[in-house]
């Protein structure tokens, strides 16, 4: 399978809700938006919501939206907008019947045998980013990823060092998060380089948004570059239990975070995220498997078909600790219902439990249960050749088959998507060839990827950019405090070894 | 010339054109080429194609449709061969078919085909086939081999009721039997007094080669 820029759904999108409905979960959030409001703890921001009419309280920092300007933003909002990635025949547009697939990041490895986490080194960090940029169905990169960081480099790093890996070592579009100031190097290094970059403004549920994810927003729409706004609820925790209240819930949230960044820029180019999770009730975590995940995602999805904004889904994190059922039932079900139901992007690739641990063995399986649904949104052709009449009125009935026919040479490979991990071998076959499963076959082919997959280069001056940024980036932490003598020592360590920056 | 001709032969089994070889083949009998040379162009193109299905780049529509291509080439060749009385280097001759009550045929066809890239002249008699109609095939075109093909548990005794019938006729010693398919086992075909069984198409055909002594 060649690397395609997303993959195109051709019939229409799965509706769970009634149009009455679409409208009333609207008026709630209206009413959320005007009534109670959203508390945002950056001056800057009220002050610019007050010059449009919003009532604003300074002292309690609480935002209340006239309807009108939460109607007018969200049309200004555009409804696909392009995401440029370095190599051109990768970039993307999101919106749409597409759906562009990333990577779901994690904040360690794992070790592959035993499947218990531990903090990746540089060479593995620069090697899951290859396997990443080889897999054709990773249709461009979320932020921190694929770790949150790796041996050596202090966490206030761990952004920069993770997008210059990226860039380095994958020509696809590339998604930046915030945290510490780090998407100025962010802008910084992607203006260096020449490359678009997708900025992230994330909310604390319930309707809160605190001063960095503003500052971020600020700073990467006046950058001109595109914006992700993510809610990221846990259902009967920071939203309502019920599917329709946290619907309204997370929409207040993320159409604030859209009304924001269209009043610092109208036109901004916005991708919504609805990252919603029910909480497991005996513990309080995320039940990130749950499917009623999807049942919201598939109703925020026609929510947002009807404003014409593009919809992230939620993450595709599984519970469960290692690829087993439980894993491929929990990211099968959720990926499926964003191919069908018109998500047009989900972060997908490569977790192995929740954002904990990340894996390019997870990775490379994922890449086919990605394939699978790219050809289930491709539907089914019906036209005079693919109907076969003529075919079958010459095959006739037994003995005659379809087994020798040109029509079944050239279709099959059209028709059919062939996985490359799945065991399809008959049984005598399995067992004289070592009983292999699954993750043998994603282990194979991720020694092979290593091995022999050649990124996109870099130019020197585009190398030589991004290293420059980083190291801006070290004394800017340096000089806050965020980085120790000690660690820089060991961070400088880590840095002469002869294949810097890749291992 | 000869080379051209042979080579065009070889390109429409490649293609997998059967309206194509017929035509290579009757102007190669009629251009005076050897018939054995034919055959054995013949032989290489199916060969080629079957070494491509054995190493995954090429896939089982493919190889039926080299083997159509073939089929439809090499009874102009046969019939020079029995014309002239020239000399063929074959490996041998296969009856083959699925067993009565048994209607699957793509793994019986896959064996025929890989069969006949061995190097083997293989009849098919098709799926569905009786104890009696195995008989007649084999009084027929007396084979070196019978492969058989049963892929459900329920007709796999059909295969012993064969041998039986071949026992029961004076024909069991004439031919090497192998046995195949989904509900077939090495102790199965042990039981049945098969002389071969292999789970795999490709396995089948390098067994005939083995029970030719080749």
């Amino acid at each position: 399978m060649e690397f395609r820029r997303g993959f195109t759904r051709r019939y229409p999108p799965l509706k769970i809700l009634t149009e009455e409905e679409v409208e009333e979960i609207h008026r709630a959030t209206l009413q959320i938006l005007w009534s109670t409001g959203v508390h945002i703890e950056h001056e800057r921001a009220l002050s610019l919501f007050e010059q449009h009419g919003c009532k604003v309280d300074h002292e309690d920092m609480r935002v209340r939206m006239p309807p009108a300007l939460v109607e007018q933003c969200l049309r200004q909002a555009p409804s696909s907008f392009p995401a440029p990635a370095r190599d051109p025949k990768k970039s993307l547009m999101l919106g749409g019947n597409n759906l562009a697939l990333a990577v779901a990041p994690g904040h360690k490895t794992v070790d592959s045998t035993t499947w218990e986490p531990r903090e990746a080194t540089r060479k593995e960090n620069y090697d899951a980013v290859r396997v990443l940029d080889a897999l054709p169905t990773v249709h461009f990169f979320s932020p921190y990823t694929p770790y949150f960081g790796f041996q050596g480099v202090p966490s206030c790093m761990a952004m920069p060092e993770s997008l210059a890996a990226r860039i380095r070592c994958s020509s696809k579009f590339q998604c930046v998060g915030f945290s510490n100031d780090s998407e100025m190097f962010a802008i910084e290094m992607a203006k260096a380089v020449g490359i678009e970059i997708l900025g992230t403004c994330a909310w604390a549920p319930p309707l809160a948004l605190y001063r960095d994810a503003v500052e971020s927003t600020f700073r990467i729409v006046e950058a001109g570059f595109c914006l992700r706004v993510v809610g990221g609820q846990v259902m009967g925790g920071t939203s309502p239990a019920s599917i329709a209240g946290a619907i309204v819930n997370n929409n207040a949230e993320v159409i604030a975070g859209l009304v924001l960044a269209q009043l610092i820029r109208p036109g901004t180019r916005v991708l919504v995220k609805d990252f919603t999770a029910p909480m497991n009730m005996s513990s309080g975590a995320p039940a990130f498997g749950g499917i009623e995940i999807a049942l919201h995602n598939t109703a925020t999805s026609q929510l947002f078909q009807w404003y014409g904004v593009p919809l992230d889904h939620t993450t595709a994190y599984p519970n469960s600790k290692l690829p087993d059922y439980q894993s491929a039932t929990e990211k099968a079900f959720r990926v499926m219902s964003a191919g069908i139901s018109g998500g047009n992007t989900m972060l997908f690739h490569g977790s192995v439990h929740g954002e904990l641990t990340h894996h390019p063995i997870q990775a490379i399986l994922d890449d086919d249960m990605a394939g699978m649904v790219g050809r289930f949104m491709e539907g089914v052709e019906v036209s005079t050749e693919s109907l076969a009449t003529d075919l079958i009125e010459k095959v006739g009935p037994v003995p005659g088959h379809f087994m020798n026919a040109a029509h079944t040479r050239k279709w099959w490979k059209q028709e059919q998507f062939v996985p490359k991990t799945s065991d399809r071998l008959t049984y005598p076959e399995w067992q004289t060839s070592g009983k292999k499963t699954c993750i043998d076959y994603a282990r194979e082919r991720m020694d092979d990827l290593v091995a022999t997959h050649k990124p996109m280069p870099l130019t020197p001056s585009q190398e030589d950019a991004i290293e420059r940024v980083l190291e801006e980036a070290r004394t800017y932490y340096l000089k806050k405090g965020l980085i120790t003598d000690d660690e820089m020592r060991e961070y400088r360590d880590s840095m002469k070894s002869p294949n810097y920056p890749f291992e | 010339m000869s080379s051209d001709i042979l080579g065009n032969l070889k390109k429409a089994i490649l293609d997998y054109d059967p309206d194509a070889s017929a035509e290579c083949a009757r102007r190669a009998v009629e251009s005076g080429i050897n018939p054995a040379e034919i055959l054995s162009a013949l032989t290489d193109a199916i060969r080629e194609i079957g070494e491509g299905f054995s190493s995954g780049e090429l896939f089982l529509p493919d190889l039926v449709g080299a083997a159509d291509a073939l089929s439809s080439a090499t009874p102009i060749v046969e019939a020079e061969i029995a014309r002239t009385g020239a000399k063929t280097e074959r490996m041998g001759t296969v009856v083959i078919g699925t067993v009565f009550g048994d209607i699957h045929t793509i793994g019986k066809t896959m064996v025929a085909t890989l069969l006949q890239a061995e190097g083997f002249t293989v009849h098919d008699v098709g799926i569905n086939v009786t104890a009696e109609q195995f008989v007649d095939a084999i009084r027929t075109h007396k084979p070196d081999i019978l492969a058989m093909s049963a892929l459900m548990t329920m007709t796999a005794p059909e295969q012993r009721k064969v041998i039986n019938s071949l026992e029961t006729e004076g024909l069991r010693d004439s031919v090497k039997i192998m046995v195949g398919g989904g509900a077939i086992t090495q102790e199965f075909a042990d039981g049945v007094g098969a002389d071969g069984y292999d789970p795999t198409a490709p396995g089948a055909a390098k067994l005939a080669r083995k029970l030719m002594g080749k």
